[in-house]
């Protein structure tokens, strides 16, 4: 069967190539002359796919886009334009050294409209790019005539940086021996060809790879990326760099194509529209960007022009006297605004991809009703992933007593309440130890300070000796702490396989280049880290389930998927934050034993905040007790429920008989 | 002049420029700040409120300079006719373009918000063509501080610029007093925070959102009069611009933020005059837009907006 769909995954691919490849010269035969429109359109697809990779896969809204098309443009236009005397001008190989020195231009740029990504979030962050978006035309249009005047001491004069307002004009064209570009349309159709298909190409791998899986996770859940390991800013900086280089090679090639370039052709509109390109194909999907790129440049180029033939057509043989003068071409923008909000309202994912249904509620609760009778079977340990082991053998021995974690006055306060005051605690390595506390006790506080999530006020927090303050929770995931969430964090729109890949994410090395280039070395990277996710999910009881997507997986599962994530990070300390909370009985109890496991076969310390009493005490080695942000009790469980202290703050009078009974 | 006379007159100009922003700029904060929507269309709500009220003034023959009993009566009656139906085009908007995409995906009504913005653009094309269309003189035009006042200076304050400022300041005050006194206010800021949340508390969430929305077109409107009495002339792609300059107001006070986006209105009021005079109208955007970046990497959440710690 898998021959079989390959074989027609062959075929039509073939078939596919086929048509790009005999389109032009059908197009000549039939005197259609649309290669023009078509050859623009593929432009302003490469320009699509680019910003895709910053809002479709990155999630970053990018409203100023045209502004690395313009400089990709203006790059090649000033670099190969004798206008300006540029020293490459001229030279016969230059359009193919500039497209490159282009597209590390736009990079740089990408790079410095990126920055405020470290401090800047969402939405605002939309409105920096679409600042950048203004501010770009207009400095060129004015740099072509910079005059400074300081009370009448000018020291630069009428200088001409970018030819203003004229633009640019001529640019030179590229050369090939014996490829008429200064005659012939069908040499650029393939030249855009031939770029975008390897950019086309290079995306593809940089979406099925670390980087991409990165981008994806921001894109879902910045905070929860940051504690899987995953830089945030690194990540939305490459992205805004990579989005920026593809868009200066279709800007290059734009402006040798045309010869001449203005700055009115990278004004917000343009950036518009290039959003619309990837919004109404279909965000991240990359047919569905190439779709999206066809539709609407051809329905500008080509579709209007043919109707209002028609239209005219219909207007002189039915004798409506207005419908014969009519030019719909002149009505674009008014048809292209019907397009965009008929499309949306009636497919808002976009034309490409599949609407994914919610799954019937009867369904969950079958499985709801299934999981309380058969709860998910207790891991086992010599079920335990051997690559998980690993590591752990160079941990010691369990319980060797050496603190991993050791938290000394650390305080935190948020304005004038003190969250956490003055807290000390010590996890030993293979402990585990308790975190309890009624609510608002601090105990979450607690977590985020010790995964950098949180800066303290003072106090320190030593990692394996090692002062960890001031890292960012990725930096300390790499060292080696990993949490999970109190309500559930996953990657809800990826699947399950590549939420654990997230996980592994600080443990591989694919560089840009890597993931791109595909050397063996990564090639084996990316197989171990896929063939150890498999394992990890088969170990925690979610075999089965890795093509599914984080959202549709049942309660419990989520919780595993969530634990199964840390893991992946390979820690020495995990951090769980309420990991049975909304579970039954039964459930808890398999979640409690499998914690136990990980202790006893991986030798990985524990801290745990837990409100089921029965859990915390049945496993924990000591147990710490915050109220109101103070440390009040630390003990041995059987100490902490005799604590008069505790009982007061937290465990009530009447727990001892309640346990006992 | 001397240089401080130029930097009066260039600060009576920010204030009335700004004093539209603002206008403008609330509809936008508002809008966003209860469905997270950027509405694209707003500008052209505002584009619309200046032709609307050009049509009701030539409906009711006036069309030169209103004088004593037609200021107190005519003036208003176009004044809340404009606002009405703006208010209502703004509504409709939401209902055909937004309403249906409320669990859609974030970036679909944003791309229906563009689209309604080139519909709006194109029908305002055919209806007043491609020209600047001249806007009657309706308000009478005295030059305050040489004619009431009697000063010998070269400051020129008219009453066209105590009109703009006396038209908007009593609007962003009751509508400050609407959101924050009023049942129907204290809906719109729990639906804001909360939308689950308020319609578990039994506000009828739709009707808010819908009264946002008409709160937010009306507001558009009165600025569409504003700009037309003020400037005396209107094209059908202003609102791109002063949508775009009233967003950037809307943003840099703080989104969602009522006051803040009043304040981001004069902020930019004032510094795109300043600009204009002291730097070069030609690089006044670019100027506008580089302090914006500046306010939002020094101050992520805008001039007044709150940083909301995310839970965790």
């Amino acid at each position: 069967m898998t021959t079989g769909l390959g074989r027609r995954r062959y075929l039509s691919a073939g078939l596919l190539v086929t048509a790009l490849l005999a389109y032009p010269f059908v197009d000549r035969a039939v005197h259609a002359q649309t290669i023009h429109a078509v050859t623009d359109a593929m432009i302003y697809v490469l320009l699509a796919l680019g910003l895709n990779i910053v809002v479709g896969y990155a999630g970053l809204l990018d409203l100023g886009y045209a502004a690395f098309f313009a400089i990709g443009a203006y790059a090649m236009g000033l670099l190969n334009s004798p206008l300006l005397g540029s020293p490459l001008h001229g030279h016969a190989w230059s359009f193919w050294v500039v497209i490159w020195i282009a597209a590390v231009v736009s990079a740089i740029f990408g790079l410095i409209i990126g920055t405020p990504t470290i401090r800047v979030r969402g939405d605002y962050l939309a409105i920096i790019t679409l600042a950048f978006g203004e501010i770009i035309p207009v400095a060129i249009r004015n740099l072509g005539d910079v005059t400074i005047d300081v009370g009448g001491w000018r020291p630069i004069e009428r200088l001409n940086l970018t030819g203003g307002e004229n633009g640019v004009n001529p640019v030179g064209q590229p050369y090939l021996p014996g490829v008429p570009f200064e005659t012939d349309p069908i040499p650029w159709y393939f030249l855009i060809l031939v770029i975008g298909g390897a950019s086309l190409w290079a995306m593809n791998r940089m979406r099925d790879s670390r980087l991409g899986r990165a981008w994806m996770a921001i894109r879902e859940d910045e905070t929860a990326a940051d504690c899987t390991g995953v830089d945030p800013i690194k990540t939305k900086l490459l992205a805004f760099a990579l989005g920026a280089s593809f868009s200066a090679f279709a800007g290059s090639v734009y402006a040798a194509k045309l010869q001449a370039i203005t700055p009115g052709a990278f004004e917000f509109q343009v950036s518009i529209m290039l959003l619309c390109m990837v919004v109404l194909g279909g965000m991240g999907s990359l047919k569905g960007v190439i779709l999206g790129g066809m539709l609407i440049t051809l329905f500008d180029r080509l579709l209007l022009a043919q109707m209002t033939f028609l239209v005219r057509w219909i207007g002189r043989s039915v004798g409506i006297a207005v419908l014969t003068t009519v030019d719909l071409t002149l009505w674009r923008w008014f048809f292209f605004g019907l397009g965009l909000v008929v499309v949306m309202l009636f497919k808002p994912e976009g034309l490409a991809v599949r609407r994914v249904r919610p799954r019937l509620v009867e369904v969950d609760e079958e499985e709801e009703a299934l999981a309380l009778t058969a709860a998910a079977p207790v891991p086992r340990g010599e079920e335990i992933p051997g690559w998980l082991r690993g590591p752990a053998a160079s941990r010691g021995t369990p319980g060797g007593g050496r603190p991993v974690l050791e938290a000394r006055a650390a305080t935190k306060s948020f304005g004038g309440l003190v969250a956490m005051s003055q807290v000390d605690l010590v996890i030993p390595e293979g402990g585990i130890i308790g975190l309890i506390g009624p609510n608002g006790a601090g105990k979450t506080t607690f977590f985020n300070v010790a995964t950098g999530l949180l800066r303290p006020d003072s106090g320190e927090i030593l990692f394996d000796g090692q002062s960890i303050v001031g890292l960012r929770p990725n930096a300390v995931v790499a060292r080696g702490i990993a949490r999970t969430f109190q309500s559930i964090r996953l990657f809800q729109n990826m699947t399950v396989l590549d939420n654990i890949l997230v996980g592994e994410h600080c443990r591989l090395h694919a560089t840009v280049a890597g993931v791109v280039l595909r050397p063996p070395r990564v090639v084996a990277e990316e197989a171990r880290a896929r063939a150890r996710a498999r394992d990890l999910l088969a170990f925690v009881g979610l075999a089965g389930k890795e093509g599914e997507l984080a959202k549709n997986l049942a309660y419990g599962d989520q919780r595993r998927l969530e634990i199964a994530r840390a893991l992946a990070t390979e820690p020495k300390l995990l951090l769980l934050d309420e990991p049975t909370a909304g579970m039954n009985p039964r459930e808890t109890e398999v979640l409690t034993e499998f914690i136990g496991l990980l202790r006893r076969e991986l030798g990985v310390s524990v801290l745990l905040i837990e409100h089921h009493m029965e859990v915390v005490m049945g496993i924990s080695d000591r147990i710490t007790v915050l109220d109101y942000g103070v440390r009040i009790a630390e003990g041995t469980p059987v100490e902490v429920q005799k604590n008069p202290k505790v009982i007061e703050a937290y465990l009530g009078k009447g727990y001892e008989a309640e346990l006992a009974s | 002049m001397e240089w401080y006379e130029v930097l009066v007159q260039q600060t009576i100009n920010g204030l009335t420029r700004g004093a539209v922003f603002a206008l403008v700029a609330l509809g936008y904060t508002m809008v966003y700040g209860i469905i997270e929507l950027i509405n694209f269309a707003h500008g052209d709500v505002f584009m619309l409120g200046l032709f609307f009220s050009l049509t009701f003034f030539t409906l009711l023959g006036m069309t030169q300079t209103l004088y004593g009993w037609q200021l107190v009566t005519v003036l208003p009656l176009v004044f809340l006719a404009t606002m009405l139906t703006t208010g209502l085009v703004n509504v409709a908007i939401d209902r055909a373009a937004y309403r249906p995409l409320r669990r859609a995906p974030r970036l679909a009504p944003l791309i229906t918000a563009i689209g309604v913005s080139f519909i709006i653009e194109n029908l305002a094309l055919l209806w007043q063509g491609p020209s600047p269309v001249p806007y009657p003189d309706i308000f009478p035009s005295v030059d305050v501080l040489y004619e009431w006042l009697g000063w010998n200076t070269k400051i020129f304050l008219t009453t066209k610029d105590l009109f703009v400022v006396g038209v908007s300041i009593p609007l962003l005050v009751s509508l400050q007093y609407f959101i924050t006194r009023t049942t129907w206010g204290k809906a719109m800021r729990a639906t804001a925070q909360d939308r689950e949340t308020a319609l578990g508390m039994g506000i009828d969430v739709e009707k808010t959102i819908l009264l946002t929305f008409f709160v937010g077109g009306a507001l558009a409107g009165a600025a569409g009069l504003v700009q037309g009495i003020y400037y005396n002339i209107g094209t059908y792609y202003i609102g791109y611009q002063a949508g775009l300059r009233a967003f950037t107001a809307a943003v840099l006070g703080g989104i969602g933020n009522m006051p803040g986006a009043a304040l981001g209105g004069l902020v930019i009021g004032f510094l795109s005059a300043w600009s204009d005079q002291y730097i070069s109208a030609r690089w006044t955007n670019a100027i506008v837009f580089s302090i914006l970046i500046l306010v939002l990497v020094f101050r992520p959440h805008g001039l007044l907006g709150e940083r909301t710690p995310e839970k965790i």
